[in-house]
């Protein structure tokens, strides 16, 4: 195909793969420091009890054994794990360093700190603490309750929200009504790197914390705010990660490990096990929704009216702010007459709820997509009909947010998609009569490109130097999480420059050295940091041109930069190459060739996907296999082509986990992620179906090339898909993920189950 | 305990606690920080390791279990700091993402290259199965195996 673009839309290794392969690569949990202490944490055994006193004196008294913390010793200032910004609305200070009152089994009681792992394990074993016992409240519903026991002295009601906008004229005549209530779970986010943080105070008193997090100038806020330390005195760096998925954008162990560090005035490592990463550091938030629409008899949506139940679990950190963002997805995918959303958010004593990729809009997605597939079924019209009649269209206006969804393609992803996956002839195909039953189904998703919102701001700065080689150094706060950040940046550098991508090198965030930036989450990457770095290398390619044309006393007007040199206009090997600028201007103008921008963002369009999945399902043990999906992504532009797909690819593996095998089980005594990785299933690569990726590229987004995101929007509609497709093959109403064997079996049993509705409708 | 064993071919006499966890003396004791450790339960294979010819989970094997025999990890894939096939193949397809379970994933697929020149695509997944990754969607990974299959093949 041609292109018009020379590096932009290849595919390119990440440029570390060969460290990555040779097992050189040094991650955050491979790191070590002359004199480096061990901590390990004490977790609360129980769902919500009072911290009364801990005998430390065994454990003390184990060889190696430096320092045992706990609220007995440790200030009990409260903060807020997720906040970025100083001041930022919606953050609720509601967590310590340690616990006084333990609000969920992995809740941090006591740290002991020692100069050996074994020796830090042993002791934490040894430390006994005295609980008196509170009654736990394990789910948003018993929160809510008049006589629940508080997890908070503020109540357990953390956020209430009703969100209400457009035309509440009366139904007309023959509108069909149709509710849905879908439960989603807790996930872990199973990054396969475990938790871990690395801090050191030093004589200067200068705390450096090496964390492979997704902002480090949010951690810098969270944790200099804690401890009364200047910005300047906090040095956070963002070392390799081995995943996140949203699981490390929160500062979950930087300020315990950071506090230590100060104690003890030595490098202080502390690195989790599986089970404490699923128990005691966040999961994705279980929630239910019930959803309401109103549709004419021609499939039209008229209305829709949802409400949210979340549960926080014991901190409040960005639960809040999840909510809040499921009430804005379906008004950038659909076209709605009326739409209202009324969300509430409770503390309960389970694992904490946090921020995962897709950030509430797999969630919404997966309520709504079930829903409008009940919808189809209830007007006998084909699911993907119904969806072509009622989804957005380019450069509407989401009616919540007021700002245009741009250049909004997913009519045409739906389109290509279905033929591609021959939807029309496959989903009128009988699932079967036999043990093995098969269907399609399909479901559409949108997500967003950046933080740009009424209440918060979009910006990134960089800069951008070039050597006397001709070389380029790029200077920003990348959060490289997996994903090809550094890749994406550097492609944008060198299609701008016309240089070769391995001319660029790029560093990571060092909130000492790199400029600001909010870090990497929000789906901003490429969209906003992406398009920061064009506007950034275009700035430095006009100083090369005015450089260039003071060295050759031109005018402007007639030079071009092209194949690494200023020439003049379409005459190949004129002018001076971009080392002889450089070198030129600083020996004879006193002119530096380095830029700084400060890019502001403008717009925040819709990303979208639509996907397809066939699953088989064995009516006898409730196994689904997933056998095969499709997904059409309105990238709008691929930079790093082959990371795009396999963003795609990682984005179905967890979504069909969260469908049909994921879930953080607490029991009825509160405890979560016992076991680990055995009783917690990813799907492997034995169960991963083929997965087929269609992207559909165009201009007219402000994104670089006209790039969006992808990493998340790849998730969003796959548990619906694959739910509406078990849904097809069993002719069920299932609305409670994950469809496990168990679930199936049962509904089959009791067909009970219809529709999903429950008192709560109507 | 004194522990006599070959890694990555070369003549190792340690002394270990006899309850060591190979994947501690490996990281810890030898600096080999490859070979990662991601639940510590044999259900991640992120600490895959190759003992005389087969993948082995080494958090689950004591580090006295390989007394004599003969230990692989990903920093004895390549030869004179040449990566080879299978490294080379998985940077070239996109296999890699995040890269924390590259180590182990290289390591099984060495060990079923050792037993099986050209696998199938069938094959490959199942001697997969054990690897979690949460980036790639494997699809990446397993074409790279294959690859590297084909070209050592088409060498001999």
């Amino acid at each position: 195909m041609a292109t018009p673009f020379k590096y932009v839309g290849r595919s390119y290794p990440a440029p570390d793969d060969s460290e990555k392969v040779s097992g050189k690569l040094v991650y955050g949990s491979d790191l070590r420091l002359p004199g480096m202490l061990y901590a390990r944490l004490v977790l609360s055994p129980h769902a919500h009890a009072t911290v009364g006193s801990i005998d430390t004196k065994k454990a003390l008294s184990v060889p190696g054994v430096v320092g045992v913390y706990s609220y007995h010793n440790a200030p009990s200032t409260p903060y807020c794990r997720y906040r970025i910004v100083p001041g930022q609305a919606g953050c609720i200070d509601d967590e310590t360093l340690f616990a006084s009152t333990a609000r969920f089994v992995g809740d941090r009681v006591a740290a002991v700190v020692a100069w050996s792992l074994e020796a830090a394990s042993e002791a934490a074993r040894l430390i006994e603490v005295i609980y008196t016992e509170l009654p736990p409240v394990l789910s948003a519903d018993a929160a809510l309750e008049p006589r629940a026991a508080l997890v908070h002295s503020s109540g357990n009601l953390v956020h209430e929200f009703d969100h209400a906008t457009g035309d509440p004229a009366a139904l007309p005549a023959g509108a069909v009504m149709t509710c849905t209530a879908v439960r989603t779970q807790m996930l872990h986010h199973a990054a396969i790197e475990p938790h871990t943080c690395l801090a050191n105070f030093d004589a200067s008193g200068k705390l450096t914390i090496w964390s492979p997090c997704q902002s480090v100038y949010g951690a810098r806020t969270v944790v200099a705010d804690l401890l009364g330390l200047p910005y300047n005195r906090v040095r956070v760096v963002k070392v390799p990660m081995g995943g996140s998925f949203g699981g490390k954008q929160e500062f979950i162990l930087e300020p315990v490990t950071a506090y230590l560090a100060m104690q003890t005035g030595r490098p202080v490592s502390l690195t989790l096990d599986r089970e404490e990463c699923i128990r005691a550091t966040m999961v994705r938030p279980e929630q239910r929704s019930v959803v309401r629409s109103a549709v004419r008899a021609d499939g039209g949506l008229l209305d829709l009216d949802i409400e949210t139940l979340l549960a926080a679990g014991a901190y409040a950190s960005s639960s809040p702010d999840y909510a809040e963002a499921m009430a804005h997805k379906l008004t950038r995918l659909y076209r709605v007459r009326r739409y209202r959303h009324r969300g509430r958010v409770a503390y309960t004593t389970a694992p904490v709820a946090g921020g995962m990729r897709g950030w509430g809009a797999p969630d919404i997605a997966t309520c709504a997509e079930i829903h409008m597939d009940q919808i189809a079924r209830q007007l006998g019209m084909d699911p993907l009909d119904f969806r072509l009649r009622n989804l957005v269209h380019p450069d509407d206006i989401d009616p919540v947010t007021g700002r245009s969804v741009g250049e909004a393609r997913v009519r045409q992803c739906l389109e290509r998609g279905a033929e591609a996956f021959g939807w029309r002839d496959r989903a009128a195909m009988p699932p079967g009569l036999g043990r093995i039953r098969k269907a399609v189904g399909l479901a559409c998703g949108a997500h967003k490109n950046g933080l740009l919102s009424d209440t918060f701001p979009e910006s990134n700065t960089m800069t951008l130097k070039m050597n006397e080689d001709g070389s380029l150094d790029l200077n920003a706060s990348i959060h490289e999480v997996g994903a090809g950040s550094v890749v994406t940046l550097r492609t944008i550098i060198a299609e701008e420059l016309d240089v070769a991508p391995e001319m660029i090198s790029a560093r990571e965030a060092d909130s000492e050295t790199s400029p600001y930036d909010f870090g990497c989450f929000g789906s901003r990457m490429t969209y906003v940091c992406g398009a920061s770095a064009r506007a950034l290398a275009a700035k430095l390619r006009d100083r090369l041109i005015e450089a260039a044309a003071e060295l050759l006393e031109v005018s402007l007007g007639i030079l071009e930069a092209a194949n690494g040199r200023v020439q003049r206009i379409g005459v190949a090997g004129t002018g001076l190459s971009y080392p002889q600028i450089v070198q030129g201007s600083r020996m004879r103008h006193a002119r530096d060739m380095i830029v700084t921008h400060t890019y502001k963002g403008t717009s925040n369009p819709g990303s979208y996907s639509v996907q397809f999945a066939e699953v088989e399902v064995d009516v006898l043990t409730g196994l689904t296999r997933v056998t095969q999906v499709l997904t059409a992504v309105d990238i709008g532009r691929a930079i790093n082509r082959g990371m795009v797909e396999g963003q795609c690819r990682g984005a179905i593996q967890a979504g069909i986990g969260s469908a049909l095998c994921e879930e953080v089980v607490i029991d009825s005594a509160g405890r979560a992620g016992t076991g680990g990785f055995k009783n917690y299933h990813l799907v492997n690569a034995a169960d991963m179906p083929p997965v087929t990726v269609l992207l559909v590229e165009h201009d007219g987004d402000d994104g670089p090339y006209g790039a969006k995101s992808v990493g998340e929007i790849a998730t969003v509609p796959t548990a619906a898909a694959i739910v509406n497709a078990v849904n097809r093959a069993l002719g069920t109403a299932m609305t409670t993920l994950p469809l496990t064997p168990e679930r199936i079996v049962a509904t089959l049993c009791e067909t009970a189950e219809i529709g999903g509705r429950d008192a709560s409708c109507f | 305990m004194l522990l006599s064993t070959v890694v990555n071919g070369t003549e190792v006499s340690l002394d270990i606690a006899p309850d060591a966890r190979l994947i501690d003396v490996l990281r810890n004791a030898l600096a080999l920080t490859g070979t990662k450790e991601g639940c510590a339960e044999g259900e991640c294979g992120a600490c895959t390791v190759v003992i005389d010819g087969a993948a082995v989970n080494a958090c689950l094997v004591l580090a006295a279990q390989v007394q004599g025999k003969s230990v692989l990890t990903v920093e004895g894939l390549s030869s004179a700091g040449q990566p080879n096939a299978l490294q080379k193949k998985f940077v070239e397809l996109g296999a890699i993402q995040c890269g924390f379970c590259t180590p182990g994933m290289l390591m099984s697929a060495t060990a079923l290259l050792a037993r099986s020149r050209q696998p199938s695509h069938e094959e490959i997944r199942r001697a997969l199965a054990g690897n979690l990754c949460r980036c790639t969607g494997y699809a990446a990974i397993i074409e790279a195996v294959a690859a590297a299959a084909d070209e050592e093949g088409s060498q001999t």
